[in-house]
């Protein structure tokens, strides 16, 4: 038990999500994340321990192996990482019996200052039932070493609960203020498929009258599903082929993006064309705007330096593998995802509020512990 | 705890009995195309992007959603078992079951270890066919759940074979090893199996004339992959122990079933529209699957994601992969090519060159050595200022300095060659056996590796394998020529296999034909073989006929056997005339000793017709075939009596009389084709001055009548229009005139007996003119004469009548 944290049935657990991640069977960032924290519930469910030190390091081995399996699906990492932060946050505030901590780091909160004042989504009542377990809370017990973990889960599994909620109400937090950002008679350009993106538009379909222009997104052509469920819901959609995005710029008022990971430095990835929009929208001073949660916040920054972090699909996409001729003479290249400079972006619009590429380190900061970066 | 967690879908599956996927697995290839790379480890063992093949075969299986495997091992099996023990996929939380099976040395075939499963009597529910070297990224639980939905409703389909579309010419299609599918577009189904060998090149498809009459629409491909995926049901095996000359499971089984008439089964195709799939059949598609795994056609089964082996590699700029864990060393001024693999802890000194290749771990290349579309195993060295190219190289190979391996060689693992030697082209080396005493220390790390993979094994099995690969190896040994070993340096300690030659008497397999084989042989463009197929990379002409139209022509009429009498065979093209030419000689030989026998053996004619029917069949051939072959037999065995006349008359009637019967039993009666037959017969033969008598003697036993010597007589062709040469058609031209002659006395007679028989003639007046029955009246053409005419009489109206009758229902 000591020498392996993980019994039998979590380890299953534990593989199983990994070989899936690596097969590439669970995609979309969303769908990961959650993937994640239910593995990562079930395990914290399972697992015994008898101080903090013992749990954080169990978490950290299955977030290891996680991202081990999948490096390019940042989202597992962030979340493990954000799951960490509840659970010590969690740990101190029953340890010290009190809140103020957690509410003066609250006040300090940039996304607070964004939102002017709005009280953070904090559970209040919480705060009184760990007050109550704080008289038990006795981390190594010698006599009973299961004490701790049993004092400790059930605020845990609510602290996980929390995350699992903001991940299933992402969209909603992040649509709710749409009507502010798009205004009538608007021209927007988006690229591929965003869950995100979609959920916002559709969001302000009700109170605004405005078009959407979608480039169709070689070679997933991921638009074309985009263009189709926009137009269903009553938006006035044009479906674009990529190449006439420069052309279109200058009718265009916003360029609204999706992506797949926010790096600690303000730029992000997103999908194939991102980075033609929006170097296209510097050309034009059109106004980049990116809509994202936050479990895409990812504490590395420098992924760009490295090759393979676009994500190279196989290239059947691009040249047919019935080309037979062609297959042995020509190298091709089909990444799917494009690094897009802090510079292009002017705006990203999460559901902790709408923050410039400039102080995406904060949130990181606030979202994450320090300690957890290098998982 | 939630009951909407992660694994419980998962679980409930493995719960589910029902619901388990099976797969088999056959871990031997069946085939030495490796040799002597495979001396000491089974093929499946052999890295490819240095993983195990078998670990890509698992890895595609579990993508896949298998659950249960089954390995079918025969050589080595010990090893294939201790790799599976020690792989990841024995872990508790891989999620699947892998059962060995060492199946017995007389397996010789696969169809030998379906045989072995049916006997194990594992299968319980449908399942996934596979073979030990797949590389597949192809979500065969699709292909599984399309396979049990058309189950549903036809419990005839038996198996759904993978197939995917590529060109004529892809780098991954075997050009010695592949096949034309016949496949009707709506339901692909697979409608005929047929295998194509890329040398002696094939010209001709045979189809069925049925499928073409059956189906309103065929597609005949002869650009498909064959993944050997096959989704069988249980009663695969079963079929495999039924028909015990079941061989390979595609040219025996899956074209057996499909020709048979008896089976009633259908096989399915699936042609995959996305996703990976090919096989390591030989080591040219050792190469080309390499270099698309290298250039990520098998995405998520790459290098940097999901590679199987669980190493890690970091990608680069050109799919340059390298292993991550910071142990490569690089010189600063060496040269990675684009493609390329470098596995951990490997050197590539100052100046050298790796381009388009694989190199497994703990890899050295020397200063200013050149590697080229190659392949190094674990622990293979390359010295300074070599030339390595488009070869394999085993593990803990030495290539000493400023030597030449030149392309397609394979070189096993623990060799030594150099310094300063060259490698021929193609050569084939493997180290001598243990009882020199020059033995290399690099040969203790491969050896090392060797002892680490089956250390606590029983050695009884490795001790027959070694047997085996001994008295092999033996044989190569004591042919050793010195002056070639000479020149692979002074500190070698190879020998060399010698190349594949052909032994005329043997009765080689063309799949197997050395020349053939050199199509499935790394870096042998052969340039020199003449190849039609447009699978080949010479003729550029057929490439481009070869896909759309050429296609109609090449399958077109390819088999005689196929088409009937009837069916003129379009513009009689030399390649027609060829297919005739094989298929005919071969079947009129059979029918030949079969009718020598009988004439020999006296056999009654319903019997000597029963063997032929049965020939006919055998051999799909067509009537016309057949009937040639009796007449022949027959007109051959009349003598020519050098008097002529009424000897010659006798010997004609009574050889007639005899076996005539047995033209029209044969399975159709065609009176008239039989005189074209006669005809054509005589006019090639020197019973030319016969023919008349024949013909007349047919007539008087019924077996041919008045109209269907008037019918023959105003064909054209009887004239001898269009035959060449001609002498030829000038024997034509005589017999036509016999008959002519003979036409002339029935008209004679006709209007004898009109004024005798009127009565007759009314009651037929619905007949049309030339249906006359009444024709008993012997004429007396050519050389015949009608002393013999009246005893005929009476009964040849009435069984002409029964004729025409049977020529109706025909």
């Amino acid at each position: 038990m000591a020498t392996d944290p993980l019994n039998v049935a979590n380890q299953r657990i534990v593989e199983t999500l990994a070989s899936r991640l690596r097969r590439r069977q669970v995609v979309g960032s969303r769908e990961t994340a959650l993937e994640t924290v239910l593995v990562l519930r079930q395990v914290i469910s399972k697992v015994r321990f008898s101080n903090i030190d013992q749990l954080v390091e169990i978490i950290r081995s299955v977030g290891r192996k996680l991202v081990e399996a999948q490096p390019k699906e940042h989202t597992v990492g962030n979340t493990v990482r954000k799951v960490l932060h509840h659970i010590r946050e969690e740990y101190h505030t029953a340890s010290q019996g009190t809140a103020v901590v957690s509410t003066s780091k609250d006040t300090l909160s940039i996304a607070k200052f964004v939102l002017q004042g709005q009280p953070r989504k904090q559970n209040v009542p919480q705060k009184t039932t760990l007050n109550e377990s704080h008289g038990m809370l006795k981390e190594n017990d010698a006599d009973d070493p299961d004490a701790f973990a049993r004092t400790l889960k059930p605020v845990l599994m609510e602290a996980i609960q929390d995350v699992l909620d903001e991940l299933e109400t992402v969209y909603d937090n992040i649509s709710k203020n749409a009507k502010d950002h798009i205004h009538s008679d608007e021209i927007i350009l988006t690229i591929g498929k965003s869950s995100t993106v979609e959920a916002f538009l559709k969001a302000a379909a009700p109170y605004r009258k405005y078009t959407v222009i979608v480039a169709d997104t070689a070679p997933s052509y991921r638009g074309h599903d985009m263009a189709q469920s926009l137009s269903s819901a009553g938006i006035s959609t044009v479906l674009v082929p990529d190449s006439s995005i420069y052309a279109l710029m200058s009718r265009i008022n916003k360029v609204m993006l999706g992506a797949h990971a926010i790096l600690a430095n303000g730029g992000m990835f997103a999908i194939t064309g991102s980075l033609l929009a929006a170097t296209a929208a510097r050309a034009h001073s059109t106004p980049v705007v990116v809509c994202a949660g936050q479990f895409k916040l990812t504490p590395q920054w420098n992924l760009y330096h490295e090759y393979g972090a676009l994500d190279f699909a196989d290239p059947s996409s691009v040249l047919g593998f019935e080309e037979g001729n062609l297959v042995d003479k020509v190298d091709v290249v089909n990444p799917f995802y494009d690094y897009v400079r802090p510079e292009l972006i002017d705006a990203f619009i999460t559901n902790d509020g709408d923050h410039p590429p400039s102080s995406v380190y904060r949130l990181i900061k606030e979202a994450y512990d320090d300690e957890d970066y290098e998982l | 705890m939630s009951p909407n967690t992660a694994s419980t879908g998962k679980d409930n599956l493995i719960a589910d009995e029902e619901e388990v996927l099976q797969a088999v697995i056959l871990a031997d290839s069946f085939n030495k195309r490796f040799k002597p790379l495979t001396t000491h480890k089974p093929r499946c063992l052999l890295p490819i992007c240095n993983a195990p093949l078998l670990d890509w075969t698992f890895e595609s299986l579990a993508l896949a959603g298998v659950q249960e495997i089954f390995v079918i091992c025969r050589s080595h099996a010990e090893l294939v078992k201790t790799a599976i023990k020690n792989s990841k996929w024995s872990k508790p939380g891989a999620g699947l079951k892998i059962v060995p099976i060492v199946t017995a040395k007389e397996t010789f075939t696969p169809g030998d270890a379906m045989r072995d499963i049916y006997t194990h009597g594992i299968i319980t529910s449908d399942f996934v066919l596979v073979t030990g070297d797949l590389v597949s990224n192809i979500h065969i639980g699709d292909v599984v759940r399309e396979h049990k939905e058309r189950r549903k409703t036809d419990k005839d389909a038996i198996m759904t074979m993978v197939v995917k579309q590529s060109g004529v010419n892809h780098r991954t299609r075997s050009k010695g090893d592949s096949a034309v599918f016949v496949i009707d577009p709506e339901t692909s189904k697979c409608l005929h199996y047929e295998a194509v060998t890329g040398y002696p090149p094939k010209k001709y498809t045979s189809i069925p004339r049925e499928i073409l009459n059956e189906h309103p629409e065929v597609e005949i491909r002869n650009d498909l992959i064959d993944c050997s995926i096959d989704i069988c049901s249980v009663e695969v095996p079963s079929l495999f122990q039924d028909n015990f000359d079941y061989g390979d499971v595609r040219r025996d089984f899956v074209h057996g079933v499909l020709t048979s008439d008896l089976l009633m089964k259908s096989i399915y195709c699936y042609i995959a529209k996305e996703g990976y799939a090919a096989r390591v059949r030989d080591t040219r598609s050792y190469d080309s699957i390499s270099k698309d795994i290298l250039s990520r056609w098998t995405f998520p089964l790459v290098p940097d994601d999901n590679h199987p082996g669980g190493h890690s590699y970091e990608h680069l700029r050109g799919n340059k992969y390298i292993a991550k864990d910071n142990s490569v060393i690089l010189s600063r001024t060496c040269k990675i090519g684009n493609n390329t693999l470098i596995g951990s802890k490997s050197q590539i000194a100052d100046n050298a060159q790796v381009m388009a290749s694989v190199l497994g771990q703990r890899c050295i290349v020397g200063a200013g050595s050149v590697v080229r579309n190659s392949y190094l195993f674990d622990g293979a060295v390359v010295g300074p200022n070599c030339v390595v190219e488009h070869s394999i190289i085993g593990s803990g190979v030495h290539i000493k300095e400023r030597t030449r391996v030149e392309r397609g060689c394979l070189i096993a693992d623990g060799v030594v060659v150099g310094p300063q030697a060259t490698v021929k082209p193609f050569s084939r080396l493997s180290k001598r056996r243990q009882d020199s005493d020059d033995e290399d220390e690099e040969f203790e790390d491969a050896e090392e590796q060797c002892e680490d993979d089956d250390d606590d094994e029983g050695e009884g099995e490795d001790a027959d394998d070694e047997e085996e690969v001994d008295s092999e190896l033996e044989d190569v040994e004591a042919n050793q020529d010195p002056e070639a070993l000479a020149k692979l340096g002074a500190d070698t300690n190879a020998i060399i296999w010698p190349l594949p030659v052909v032994d005329e008497d043997e009765d080689i397999d063309e799949l197997e034909h050395p020349d053939n084989q050199r199509l499935m042989r790394i870096g042998d463009n052969a340039s020199d073989l003449v190849l039609s197929d447009p699978g080949s990379v010479t003729s550029s002409e057929s490439e481009s006929e070869s896909d759309s139209d050429d296609d109609d022509d090449r399958f077109y009429g390819s088999n005689p056997a196929s088409s009937t009498t009837s069916l003129p065979l379009g513009t009689p093209s030399n390649l027609v005339a060829q297919a005739d030419s094989a298929v005919i000689s071969e079947f009129q030989q059979e029918v030949k000793q079969s009718l020598d026998r009988a004439f020999a053996e006296g056999h009654s004619v319903d019997n000597a017709a029963v063997e032929l029917k049965t020939l006919r069949m055998a051999s799909n051939v067509s009537l016309r075939l057949v009937r040639e072959a009796v007449i022949a037999a027959m007109v051959s065995r009349i003598k020519i009596m050098a008097g002529g006349g009424i000897p010659q008359r006798q010997e004609i009637a009574s050889m007639i009389s005899r076996w005539g019967g047995l033209i029209d039993k044969i399975g159709g009666v065609d009176p008239v084709e039989t005189v074209e037959v006669l005809q054509e017969y005589c006019a090639s033969s020197d019973r030319l001055p016969l023919f008349g008598q024949i013909l007349a003697a047919l007539y008087q036993d019924d077996i041919v009548d008045e109209d269907d010597i008037r019918a023959w007589h105003g064909n054209p062709k009887a004239q001898g229009q269009d035959v060449k040469p001609a002498s030829l058609q000038d024997n034509y031209n005589k017999c036509w005139v016999t008959g002519a002659h003979m036409i002339k006395q029935f008209d004679e007679q006709d209007s004898d007996e009109e004024s005798e028989e009127e009565s007759d003639d009314g009651s037929d007046s619905g007949e049309p003119v030339v249906k006359d029955p009444v024709t008993e009246k012997l004429p007396s053409a050519g050389t015949n004469s009608s002393e013999e005419d009246s005893c005929e009489e009476s009964s040849d109206g009435e069984d002409e009548e029964g004729n025409t009758d049977e020529d109706d229902s025909e």
